[in-house]
């Protein structure tokens, strides 16, 4: 069967660091699956185009269309790749108030690869100490292994011994083997499953 | 079909002249509200409950049973009446006396709150909030069905030997809708006593709605009270209307850029897009409203939001009359059409009456003398204990359990 990807990217700029360290977990997290034989899809998302109906979900309580059609998404996910810039020693407000939208629920066993890009190396630990409780709170699962890209790494200046490619290597290898064995796509449970066609259940006009 | 509105007694500024109405206007704008909409032929009228400012309607029955006083056709329910907090007893107890003093002009529409500290004002804890809400309901059934009631739960203060007075009008408990927007338990709730599920819709897309409706249409026909088509559906909308659609766009929209819940958010034209939301002529109206039956089926209770967001008395007058002359009545004519015959209408107190009794006298509740002692002697009142007629068992609950009603006394 194949695996379900989700890659939320939380950059406000175009073009977008986190946008870019988003793809290169996501393409060495697809690569891993294909040499283990695992077919995978994946779809990935930008916060920025979502971040007015972000903000009337947190105002009103429910989804417009757009939004709602991508936590439908996640919900019924293999794998999720959250990336976010950090802003004064957190993550991105914008960032927060998406997982704040998200059904309290709809993480539970979620194999997911945080990534976070800042000015500095020197903000990196803001995976461990802002991030990782958030999806552990959310009963999801967040591989042991988070990337940080600083500034710096995307050039000569960045860290010469565990390089950002090795260390995007490693949380993609101990995403891709969470994927592989997850099979929470499957277990996923509607509230609302009806037994029958909508429109055998309300009859007369809505029914033809 | 039952056309009407509901309020949820906002004391809201207008945005276009800054000033808010006092407590006493609200309150006197609302009477006046409730006995226009029988004027101008309008069916229901529902009352919210709230117990924190800027709402006033605190205390529900008290202005009903004051507009049940100035009517005489209008039937008036609630939008909503939490059953979380308030003591199911006192429940029973006030819409009991209600109908009494209605003349069975009443139904009610359950409802879990809105506002989280409501929940430690009274006592309760809002993590509780769908056990409270089961419980709670278990018990205001016995108390509207058995004459003497022994009881405990979780929530409240053990009953022993407790009889709810007055005993329902004509010994037939008021209609219950439940209302819910997110919760499937509740529509199963309703669903398993055959009761009515109310869906405001108001501030949600259409498609939530009708995945509600459809599987509380799903389980009202699993737990044997008739086809899914023939549950008893009611839903909530919003409108505004001038003569054209421009006038009323350009009206309504400070009230919708300020108002309390949607304000600051989507714009209006994003929000009637994604909503029943309908701001525009009486046709638009009109034509949105009968949509509404293409996705849920035919329905028996539509109830509008008139009053919301700072509209003055005046406006929301004027908005009655554009509903009960030019809407309501192409509503009823189109909404008859291709109804099947066997679809109900929404239950009412005569239909229940005559579902009882058929072509019986009603019981009327005689008390015998008080002995001061319900648990050892037979009935407080003075006709003969017999089997309920009910035909709708309890799904969850200590009534599920139990294998014969305990000292019922029911109808007849």
């Amino acid at each position: 069967m194949t695996k379900r990807i989700v890659v939320i990217s939380s950059g406000l700029s175009t073009p977008s660091s986190t946008r870019q360290l988003a793809d290169r977990l996501a393409a060495d997290s697809v690569a891993q699956l294909r040499e283990r034989g695992v077919e995978v899809e994946v779809e990935t998302f930008e916060l920025r185009d979502l971040a007015h109906d972000i903000t009337n979900h947190l105002l009103l309580g429910f989804a417009p269309p757009k939004l709602e059609a991508v936590l439908d998404k996640l919900a019924t996910a293999d794998g999720l790749i959250a990336v976010t810039p950090i802003f004064t020693t957190s993550y991105a407000g914008l960032f927060k108030s998406f997982l704040d939208v998200i059904d309290p629920q709809s993480l539970t066993d979620l194999p997911v690869l945080i990534g976070a890009t800042g000015g500095t190396p020197r903000h990196s630990l803001a995976i461990d100490y802002a991030i990782r409780p958030v999806f552990t709170y959310l009963h999801a699962n967040p591989v042991t292994t988070g990337v940080f890209a600083a500034t710096s790494d995307w050039g000569g200046g960045g860290d010469g011994v565990r390089s950002l490619p090795d260390r995007i290597f490693r949380g993609a290898k101990e995403f891709a083997e969470l994927v592989e064995r997850t099979d929470r796509s499957e277990l996923v449970n509607d509230p609302f499953a009806l037994d029958r066609p909508m429109g055998h259940l309300v009859g007369g006009l809505a029914g033809e | 079909m039952q056309f009407g509105i509901f309020t949820v007694s906002d004391i809201t500024q207008d945005p276009t002249t800054g000033r808010t109405p006092t407590e006493a206007e609200r309150i006197q704008a609302t009477i006046t509200i409730a006995k226009h909409a029988e004027a101008v032929g309008l069916d229901v009228f529902a009352l919210g409950e709230h117990h924190n400012p800027p709402f006033w309607s605190s205390s529900p029955t008290t202005t009903l049973a004051y507009i049940a006083g100035q009517t005489s056709t209008l039937r008036l329910s609630t939008a909503t009446t939490l059953i979380t907090t308030n003591d199911p007893v006192k429940i029973a107890e006030d819409y009991a006396m209600l109908q009494h003093v209605s003349g069975g002009r009443i139904d009610l529409m359950l409802g879990r709150g809105n506002t989280g500290p409501v929940y430690p004002w009274f006592g309760k804890d809002i993590r509780q909030g769908l056990p409270l809400t089961l419980e709670n309901y278990e018990l205001l059934r016995r108390l509207w069905r058995e004459d003497v009631v022994d009881w405990e739960g979780r929530f409240r203060t053990p009953l022993q030997g407790f009889t709810s007075t007055p005993r329902p009008l004509d010994g037939v408990p008021p209609f219950v809708w439940h209302g819910s927007i997110r919760s499937p338990e509740i529509a199963e709730q309703a669903a398993s006593h055959g009761d009515g599920f109310f869906a405001n819709h108001i501030f949600w897309p259409a498609s939530h709605t009708q995945r509600m409706i459809a599987l509380y249409r799903q389980r009202y026909e699993h737990h044997g009270h008739g086809r899914a088509d023939q549950a008893i559906v009611g839903l909530g909308g919003q409108v505004f209307m001038r003569k054209n659609s421009q006038d009323a766009v350009r009206d309504f929209r400070p009230y919708f850029d300020n108002a309390p819940v949607y304000g600051h958010g989507p714009s209006l034209e994003e929000f009637t897009s994604q909503t029943p939301l309908t701001v525009g002529s009486p046709q638009e109206v009109i034509d949105k409203t009968l949509g509404f039956r293409d996705y849920v089926g035919d329905y028996q209770r539509q109830l509008f939001l008139m009053d919301h967001a700072g509209l003055p008395l005046k406006t929301v007058l004027e908005q009655l009359d554009l509903l009960g002359e030019e809407v309501v009545p192409v509503l009823r004519r189109e909404f008859a059409k291709n109804r099947p015959a066997d679809v109900p209408d929404a239950p009412t107190h005569e239909s229940l009456v005559a579902a009882a009794y058929g072509d019986a006298a009603p019981r009327q509740a005689t008390p015998n003398p008080n002995r001061g002692d319900n648990l050892t002697v037979g009935s407080p009142y003075q006709d003969t204990p017999v089997e309920a007629p009910t035909s709708s068992g309890s799904a969850f609950g200590p009534a599920a359990t139990r294998s014969t009603a305990t000292r019922s006394t029911s109808i007849r």
